[in-house]
């Protein structure tokens, strides 16, 4: 579904501004369809930068890169069109209902989709009337993704979607993430959550300075890299202490 | 260019515009206060605050004083030399007549002191021709003499034209102007900040559609802000258009597009909010004074007259006051409208430049 061959991208250093650095270097990767695909890594390391050079948000320096056989660089358009996005920043116009909004993102891809359909589909239906900046902080994600779903993507495009979000809107959006991915939507999501890495992708890439220096499935990864069983545990851990007491119910 | 997602796009933005009351209201706060200020104060000059030292204490002088009183362009005050340099000095007094002790006899000439305030050249050159005028007309109401011609002056306009009609063209244009700068510049730079543009540039949606869309919506919110001051100053003030409405508004559609094209100039150069406060301001706190909104260019200083005659905002004020206050039409107005036109292409071809997508959006 993506192929990503050579791809740099280069900036001038903050520190040096005649100095360039490359941001992403030289990256190779091939997502299949179907997948919930993960990229780890440090901030910094190149993941949003990768995101946004396969959204067209951010010109190719080098190498190149196709989702579904598209050209990334020469047919930003045709790419549009069959990708859905949801960036880090979610602010949206403030004055418009979630509906109006859902409504003016049809319009911009010229689909058929109803606001009604979309909001149900991550469990906003309740919000049609709501304007954005009433949502807390895992209603906006959902309500991002909804956007990200107006044309109906083949591919979807998730900048960290679960950073800041409390457990049970965490787990949630990987119910919906799940969900979407089942009824034939390719993901691939940028992460600094290892559980998220772990329960939610089918496959793994860890970059580090713009290069991918780990690619496979997370028990593939972890039986190369962290081998030895952990003692078992006596108890769960924190999250589980947490949800144990405040439930899984989504809170917003 | 226009097509069903630009007109889409467009409802979109006038529901949001037109929701933001608060922007609305502030928008037209300082216009509406400005014309309510100016146009209900009744036109005729304020009287020239005149202080007089009467040394003399004699029956010359107090029918000099009283002829002087009579006269409606002066608000008299006696009073010690003393007191009334002091008040010449703080601006309480325009000038300070003094009428020596020797001020006794209407057949000896007498030399009479005015004391005056140099720091207040300007407004001195119009008061002293004035005030000497009135003292001749004193001295042959006292020597009792004819005077052998008089003046009638008739305005050749041959209609009653107040302040607030010189007033009502510059302040359209100005608020034209502002609205206009505020509506697609700052608007752009907050769509940036908050990644609004980001998001809409990760879908199909052309640049051009985006920009008629935002366009479209201003210039219909424009046109009604402008008419609602338009309707204030005509039924509340009783402020006159003497040239034809729909010229008029052309003119104001013309205007709002030059004024919005080069708002999204500004606003593809500025990256941040403070940037875009400063160079709107930049932009328009010079306008505001050379334009000839609330004067005419004409009392500049020669220097600045040139510069002054080519702003963008001088052609629009311009051809506005031609048609609202001389009556002229639009052929009558083609070297306005032609500077007009120019700043347009200025401002289209900047915009088209400057304004590019995945620059503005990232």
């Amino acid at each position: 579904m993506i192929e990503i061959r050579n791809l740099s991208k280069k900036y001038p250093r903050p520190e040096n501004k005649a100095e360039m650095f490359f941001a992403v270097d030289g990256l190779s990767l091939d997502v299949e369809a179907g997948q919930i695909f993960g990229i780890l890594g440090p901030n910094g390391a190149g993941k949003t930068t990768t995101l946004e050079m396969l959204e067209g948000l951010t010109d190719i320096d080098g190498g190149e890169a196709y989702i579904d056989g598209i050209n990334v660089q020469e047919q930003p358009f045709a790419i549009k069109q069959i990708i859905g996005v949801q960036l880090q920043a979610n602010e949206y116009f403030d004055k418009l209902s979630l509906a109006e909004l859902l409504n003016l993102f049809c319009a911009l891809y010229h689909s058929p989709a109803k606001p009604a359909d979309l909001l149900g589909k991550v469990n906003l239906a309740d919000k049609a009337r709501a304007r954005p900046a009433e949502l807390s902080g895992g209603q906006k994600q959902r309500f991002s993704i909804a956007c990200a779903l107006a044309n109906k993507p083949r591919v979807l495009f998730l900048d960290e979607p679960t950073t800041g979000l409390d457990p049970q809107a965490k787990h949630n959006l990987w119910a919906l993430a799940r969900d979407l991915n089942s009824s034939g939507i390719t993901i691939v999501l940028t992460t600094h959550n290892m559980d998220e890495a772990e329960s939610l992708c089918g496959r793994i890439a860890i970059m580090d300075h713009g290069k991918i220096i780990a690619e496979d499935t997370p028990a593939s990864l972890i039986q190369k890299h962290a081998p030895e069983a952990p003692v078992a545990p006596l108890h769960g851990n924190m999250e589980d202490v947490f949800l144990a007491l405040t439930g899984t119910t989504l809170r917003d | 260019m226009l097509n069903s997602l630009s007109l889409i796009l467009a409802r979109v933005f006038l529901k949001m515009h037109l929701r933001d009351r608060q922007a609305m209201i502030f928008s037209m706060f300082f216009p509406v206060l400005f014309m309510l200020a100016l146009g209900f104060s009744s036109g005729d000059q304020d009287p020239i605050e005149l202080g007089v030292v009467n040394a003399a204490q004699g029956e010359l002088a107090d029918r000099f004083i009283g002829a002087l009183g009579d006269n409606t362009l002066f608000n008299i005050t006696e009073g010690s030399e003393e007191v009334l340099r002091s008040a010449l000095i703080e601006g309480d007094a325009k000038i300070v007549l003094i009428l020596p002790a020797a001020f006794q006899d209407i057949e000896s000439a007498s030399e009479l002191r005015l004391l005056v305030d140099m720091a207040q050249m300007r407004q001195l050159g119009m008061i002293l021709p004035v005030f000497e005028k009135a003292l001749v007309a004193v001295e042959r109401e006292l020597r009792d003499t004819e005077p052998i011609f008089s003046l009638k002056v008739e305005d050749v306009k041959a209609r009653a034209q107040g302040y607030i009609d010189f007033l009502l063209p510059g302040l359209l244009a100005f608020t034209l102007m502002t609205i206009s700068i505020s509506g697609s510049g700052f608007n752009l730079v907050e769509y940036r900040r908050k990644g609004i543009l980001k998001r809409l540039f990760v879908t199909p949606v052309q640049p051009r559609d985006f920009i008629m869309g935002l366009m479209l919506a201003r210039l219909v919110l424009c046109v009604v802000q402008l008419s609602i001051l338009l309707g204030i100053a005509v039924f509340f003030l009783g402020a006159t258009v003497a040239g034809n409405i729909a010229s008029l508004y052309f003119v104001i559609v013309l205007g709002s597009v030059v004024f919005l094209s080069l708002g999204f100039c500004l606003g593809s150069i500025a990256k941040t909010q403070q940037a875009i406060m400063a160079i709107g301001n930049l932009f328009i706190f010079p306008q505001m004074f050379l334009s000839g909104i609330f004067f005419p260019i004409d009392s500049l200083p020669e220097l600045v007259q040139p510069l002054a005659n080519v702003l963008p905002l001088s052609f629009v004020a311009n051809a506005l006051r031609e048609i609202s206050n001389n009556g002229l039409s639009l052929l009558e107005i083609l070297p306005q409208l032609a500077g007009v036109a120019v700043w347009f292409a200025i401002g289209f071809l900047m915009a088209t430049r400057l304004f590019i997508w995945k620059e503005v959006a990232n």
